[in-house]
């Protein structure tokens, strides 16, 4: 059997799908479906897109109508409520707004006034939200410039209905990539895992390790993604929704799991969890791969039988 | 019987979702479309021998003994479309009394072979699978054929199952005793279930069951034994099987209603408890049992002028139905049992499991129970070894 890889961009990353297999034409519709299928979850969740589901939200913020949302859109609702609770509170995906306050690309620290001003907008207890059950699905946000974004975990769950997309053609062997997201769809046509490397916190070009994988997805969070350094601190991307201010216990965490939506939840409650990130990764049933600012690393001990960390800089 | 044993090992294969699970990732589970695997063919074929010792008695008497091997064979043959299906070869000897329990020169003994099979092909759609399956069993006075169509389709979510299925079976019986016996039975099932996802660690499933048969219902071997030609039977099934984090272990309980046309009522309570144990699976069960008589069951008090095995009246007022068999009578039952797996690397995993049945009438749980009979216990052993491909 051979191997083909189908590379394109989508959610602002370079993505592949690789897939095993004979019939190369077969494989690449089903390449083309499940692409499909993350363009299709990329429109529909698009900050950018004023006729995405969550531009509809974010433009009734503060008004007195409900915003009607479909079962897909429900269930991923609840899915952030769910974060949220089980996070403590850390995982909230209203906490977009501060974006407008911190702009990766200036490099400049915001005024503490204007973070200040930022925060009331900031809570998912605040949102009213009827539940994925209830008779009529809709929502309201009750501030004025009170936002979703569904980034914190879109990505992921596209990689996950991706992957179902291949399962449902039929397909077996492969695994979808959306920019470092992975969702593993079954081991290589010889039944042996793919591996795959974690990235380097502080070497672009490197890895700091590998997993061998031939189910279950793997995410990570890292404070290398999008970030300034000012005066010999490191501003990461990812924001505490409680202070607006970067994490900075952890230069990176890999988490698997058996969804690519868990895993990616994992990896980013465990950046804002700072010391407390490994009991908590503990509790949730995780294997995980944690770097700390001092390039240590962190996993949980596993029986021989199971490398899936192993290796050092491949 | 070793392939209903198959059955029923295949249907609570399911775990609980979020085994080993944190709640977040029961929560991405819960994601519409993130997991796809759930309506294809499995990705493994299996093959699986087991062999079955079965012995029954009562004080006095050992009853029946069967040794039964078989084997199970399921072969995905696409991730679409699996087949799986099993043969049974049962020897039975031993003897069974004519009435009641009696124990008397005129207790026959006896030995008997039974080849039983069956296939099944399972189509998978994206969230339901439809499943076609033959069976038939043969011994020298019964021949049985049987077909069943079954369908399951599960909610987007997967956290719901609905199953539907109907059976139909045809069935002659002869007598070894008899030449000119030449019966026949005719049996229609539909089976109506839900399976639900309760909690990431909860899984609960109702199954309803209606059966409606037409044809012979006596017993050959049994004298006076003399039963309607029609039996239809209910059975309501209600299954929850939790998980318990902290102990990393299942409790697997269910309650079985059970009526039917010749009057008999009967609720059975069962549990067990899953646990594992490094390579090691240790399920311990108990279950309870009662019934009340069947309405033309007949307790032993016999007609005074000719004697057993005959009921009082017998022949100045013949009764329309009668039957002396222990097994319409009122009592109740446990059965205790003990199986353990062993995994053998990822591949092999080898069980064994016993089973001791006593049946009392004086356990009977609601009223009391017939008077006049002995009671009466039943042993399986069973040994069996899989390998996954």
């Amino acid at each position: 059997m051979n191997s083909y890889g189908f590379g394109f961009e989508a959610m602002s990353s370079s993505c592949e799908i690789r897939l095993d297999g004979d019939d190369e034409h077969a494989l690449a519709e089903a390449a083309e479906r499940a692409i499909e299928e993350v363009r299709r979850i990329e429109l529909k969740y698009s900050r950018y897109r004023d006729d995405s589901i969550v531009s509809r939200i974010n433009a009734a913020a503060g008004r007195s109508e409900w915003v009607e949302v479909d079962a897909e859109t429900a269930s991923l609702l609840d899915f952030a409520g769910s974060l949220h609770a089980l996070s403590d509170g850390l995982f909230d995906i209203t906490s977009g707004v501060l974006r407008r306050a911190w702009d990766f690309r200036s490099g400049r620290v915001p005024e503490a006034a204007g973070l200040q001003a930022l925060l009331p907008l900031i809570g998912w207890p605040q949102v009213e939200w009827s539940r994925v059950n209830a008779p009529d699905r809709r929502i309201r946000l009750p501030r004025a410039g009170m936002e979703l974004d569904f980034g914190g975990f879109g990505k992921e769950y596209a990689a996950d209905r991706a992957m179902a997309t291949l399962a449902v053609a039929g397909l077996r062997h492969g695994f979808v990539n959306l920019g470092g997201d992975i969702r593993v769809l079954g081991a290589r046509s010889d039944g042996g895992a793919w591996r795959f490397g974690i990235q380097h916190p502080r070497n672009a070009e490197g890895t700091i390790a590998s997993v061998d994988m031939t189910e279950g997805a793997l995410a990570s969070s890292g404070d290398y993604e999008r970030f300034f350094e000012l005066d010999g601190r490191r501003y990461c991307h990812i924001l505490d929704p409680r202070t607006g201010w970067p994490v900075s216990s952890w230069a990176s965490v890999s988490v698997t799991a058996p969804a690519c939506a868990a895993a990616g939840a994992l990896s980013t409650i465990a950046m804002l969890k700072g010391d407390e990130a490994l009991a908590f990764l503990a509790t949730q049933g995780a294997t995980y791969l944690a770097v700390d600012t001092a390039l240590r690393t962190f996993h949980p001990e596993l029986p021989a039988a199971q490398p899936f960390f192993s290796g050092e800089h491949e | 019987m070793a392939w209903a044993e198959v059955a029923v090992a295949a249907t609570d294969a399911k775990p609980c979702r979020g085994d080993k699970a944190g709640a977040i990732i029961a929560a991405a589970l819960a994601l519409p479309g993130v997991t796809a695997h759930a309506e294809s063919a499995p990705e493994r074929g299996v093959v699986a021998l087991k062999y079955l010792n079965y012995k029954d008695s009562q004080p006095g008497l050992d009853r029946i003994a069967v040794n039964a091997p078989s084997i199970y064979v399921l072969a995905p043959i696409s991730p679409r479309w699996a087949v799986d299906g099993s043969l049974v070869s049962d020897s039975v000897s031993g003897a069974t009394p004519r009435y009641h329990t009696a124990i008397s020169g005129a207790t026959p003994r006896m030995t008997d072979k039974r080849l039983a099979g069956n296939v099944q092909v399972t189509r998978y759609f994206e969230r339901s699978n439809v499943a076609i399956g033959l069976a038939s069993s043969n011994e020298n006075d019964y021949n049985s054929k049987a077909g069943s169509l079954n369908a399951s389709f599960s909610s987007d979510d997967n956290n719901t199952t609905w199953n539907v299925g109907l059976g139909y079976a045809s069935d002659k019986i002869g007598s070894t005793n008899d030449a000119t016996l030449h019966e026949t039975k005719q049996t229609s099932e539909l089976l109506l279930g839900v399976t639900q996802d309760w909690t990431a660690n909860d899984l609960i499933q109702l199954n309803f069951t209606l059966n409606s048969g037409r044809g012979y219902f006596s017993d050959p071997y049994k004298s006076v034994d003399n039963r309607p030609r029609e039996r239809d039977q209910a059975i309501a099934l209600a299954r929850w099987n939790h998980y318990f984090a902290g102990a990393g272990g299942a409790l697997r309980s269910a309650y079985r209603f059970y009526r039917d046309t010749f009057g008999i009522k009967a609720h059975t309570l069962g549990a067990e408890w899953v646990q594992s144990v490094g390579r090691f699976t240790i399920t311990p069960s108990l279950r309870l049992y009662t019934q009340n008589a069947a309405k033309f069951y007949f307790d032993p008090i016999y007609d005074p002028d000719v004697g057993a095995p005959y009921p009082p009246g017998y022949f100045t007022n013949p009764p329309q139905y009668s039957s002396a068999d222990q097994r319409l009578a009122a009592f109740g039952a446990v059965t205790v049992g003990l199986q353990i797996g062993v995994n053998i690397g990822a591949d092999w995993l080898v069980d064994l499991k016993a089973e001791r049945y006593e049946q009392r009438t004086g356990w009977r749980v609601i009223g009391t129970g017939s008077p006049g009979l002995d009671p009466f216990q039943a042993t399986w052993l069973q040994v069996g070894v899989e390998k996954r491909f």
